[in-house]
């Protein structure tokens, strides 16, 4: 009873389930604050020498004198990076160059489309949230203390709010309803149970009666899968070690008298993987969809 | 191989395989180049695989414990639904709808914020006025040094006089252009709006301050027989300037409202929902802003006559106000 109810909190309030319009969930990672902060300096950067290219570029012109100089190059930064941000996330369906070289991505909140008005809004909120306080910090000096107070002070808030929600979300984020996940890359790795089913190396097939199947659930069979799909530069001995120790952990458990050979494993092993396979959706199909091996007891609990 | 044709999700993987990695495709392309820039039937069918991708999603839940088809089928239709749901404005039609509907009709429909910002101001203005008639010491505590730019009650009649009609300009237009940008006001603008979302208070206050510094420095000049060529100095840029303040102060109060009272909504959702409006307002009030400095840069160096100073303006805040007032309206 109690380990149903966790269950289904968890399953409710899991942070990467977004609901296209579709109805289909689809889970998209949430983007950690690090990996969101990289992409923040990656942008700053191409912005900051942008700016500063053009700036030289004007002086070397002689169109403007050396005495603003800073305020001009801070200008044209402030020019440069608000349409940079907006144009780019609209043009690229919420990436910024940064984005795009972290892999991570804004998505709306709520499923739908991620419209102007958010990105517009969470981008003109990055200018209060990021920017202020670094000029506030850059411009800080020591005969006002409470500004400087107040400026760290904001710094920290504004640095907090993604760590104090499960969506990473910045104030910016809150207000346009949107939030930045990593993007998701579609692999397609090959069906272990299709083709030849897997014989020994004498040619005589392995076979499973029912009742060895009943054992275990989805959970085992998938941790089973990875354990097959681990290829290329591992540790061969310790491998073979631990394929060795799953087969005798599996016969024992399943009570398969026939003993397995040293070079018989991986094929006993993609075997049985099918065979549970087949079973588990069988049963699934069924309505009785065994989640782990604690299946047969998990049932007589109310 | 009997296996593979008993298993019931091996089979359905076998049959759709195909137009997933379809999709596979047409989903990097669509990233790559942008789906407004797709042959018609890609776009199409890309919608439509994106559908049957989603049902494969959902079936493949119910039927199949193949973990790397699974992650495979979640990877995909996360990858299909972002590029299908992906934004399908044009630039241009942004930007045009903003300045002829959005935005005026944002300043119509939230008028009472933008009052709400004006009395502050206005207020604020008449105590600093009344209060430096009383004692002019008050000056100092109100203004801060480098915003007087020695101006005060310790200036001579004749350096005020020569400040508001400066013959020789300290610096080149577009470096006087980028100072005045980021001069003073703008970043009250910026922590009016900003800090609004904190219950109101702090925007009001910090209007109602500002407000005190210009009444202060009216009742300077008034009392030394400048009042009317100080209007004029104003008038150029401030008139401009301070109804952007106004407006930011507007979209700040806008948001702290929503905080005070969400009404039947949540306090993030009615934050979000007073954002829409009150993001408009901003833009509204930076555009104003750099349109002051544009005149503050140039402008009030090139015209020294004081009428002429006042015609312009407060003929450009006619304008701003026709703005708001006539376009983007729709016969109802």
């Amino acid at each position: 009873m109690i380990r149903w109810r966790k269950r289904t909190r968890t399953s409710r309030s899991d942070p990467s389930q977004l609901v296209p319009p579709e109805g289909v969930p689809v889970h998209l990672k949430i983007a950690g604050v690090g990996v969101r902060m990289a992409a923040q300096i990656t942008d700053i950067l191409i912005t900051g020498c942008a700016a500063l290219a053009v700036v030289f570029l004007a002086v070397f012109l002689n169109a403007v004198s050396m005495i603003g100089f800073l305020a001009i190059a801070s200008f044209a930064f402030f020019l440069i990076r608000i349409p940079y941000y907006v144009l780019f996330e609209l043009m690229w369906n919420g990436q910024t160059l940064g984005k795009r070289i972290m892999k991570i991505k804004v998505v709306s909140h709520d499923g739908g489309t991620l419209t102007t008005h958010a990105i517009v809004l969470r981008n003109l909120m990055k200018e209060a949230e990021i920017f202020l306080p670094i000029t506030l910090l850059l411009s800080l000096d020591a005969s006002s203390p409470i500004g400087s107070l107040i400026g760290t002070m904001w710094v920290l808030m504004t640095l907090a709010i993604p760590l104090g929600n499960r969506y990473r979300r910045r104030l910016g984020d809150f207000l346009a309803g949107t939030h930045v996940v990593h993007l998701p890359q579609p692999i397609l790795l090959k069906d272990l149970a299709s083709g030849r089913a897997p014989a020994a190396v004498d040619g005589t097939e392995f076979s499973f009666l029912p009742y060895q199947l009943d054992h275990y659930g989805a959970f085992e069979l998938q941790t089973l899968e990875r354990v097959l799909r681990v290829e290329g530069n591992v540790d061969q001995v310790r491998h073979n070690e631990t394929l060795s120790a799953i087969v005798e952990k599996i016969r024992q458990k399943i009570g398969y008298a026939d003993a397995v050979t040293p070079n018989n494993r991986t094929a006993f092993l993609k075997a049985f993987y099918a065979a549970q396979r087949a079973h588990l959706e069988q049963r699934q199909l069924f309505g009785d969809r065994r989640v782990d091996k604690h299946h047969a007891t998990a049932e007589k609990d109310p | 191989m009997e296996t593979a044709q008993l298993m019931r999700s091996a089979r359905f993987r076998a049959e759709r395989e195909d137009s997933w990695r379809k999709l596979e495709a047409l989903v990097e392309e669509a990233e790559r180049r942008g789906l407004h820039r797709m042959e018609f039937d890609a776009a199409k069918e890309l919608a439509a695989l994106y559908r049957q991708v989603t049902t494969s999603l959902a079936i493949a839940r119910e039927i199949s414990l193949d973990r790397a088809l699974l992650d495979y089928l979640e990877a995909l239709t996360a990858r299909a639904y972002l590029s299908v749901y992906a934004p399908q404005e044009r630039l241009g039609g942004i930007v045009g709808r903003f300045f002829t509907q959005s935005a005026p009709q944002a300043m119509r429909r939230n008028w009472a914020y933008v009052v709400a910002g004006i009395m502050a101001m206005f207020l604020g203005a008449v105590v600093g006025y009344l209060l430096y008639l009383e004692d002019p010491s008050w000056f100092y505590v109100f203004i801060p040094g480098e915003l007087a730019q020695g101006r005060g009650p310790d200036a001579s009649t004749a350096s005020l006089r020569a400040v508001i009609y400066d013959e020789h300009s300290r610096e080149g237009g577009l470096g006087a252009f980028a100072t005045y940008l980021f001069s003073h006001n703008t970043r009250i603008a910026i922590f009016v709006f900003g800090l609004g979302a904190f219950a109101c208070a702090p925007a009001a206050m910090l209007t109602f301050y500002n407000g005190i510094i210009i009444g202060a420095f009216m009742a300077l000049h008034v009392e030394r027989g400048l009042g009317y060529d100080l209007g004029g100095w104003l008038s150029v840029h401030g008139v401009t300037e301070l109804a952007a303040i106004c407006i930011a102060c507007g979209g700040g109060l806008k948001l702290g409202t929503a905080v005070l009272f969400p009404g039947d909504l949540t306090r993030a959702d009615a934050l979000r929902e007073a954002g829409r409006d009150a993001v408009k307002l901003a833009l509204v009030a930076a555009l104003m802003l750099l349109a002051a400095a544009a005149l503050e840069g140039f402008a009030r160096q090139l015209i020294q006559d004081p009428v002429i100073r006042y015609v312009v303006g407060w003929g450009i805040g006619a304008l701003w106000l026709a703005w708001f007032a006539l376009t983007g309206r729709t016969k109802t």
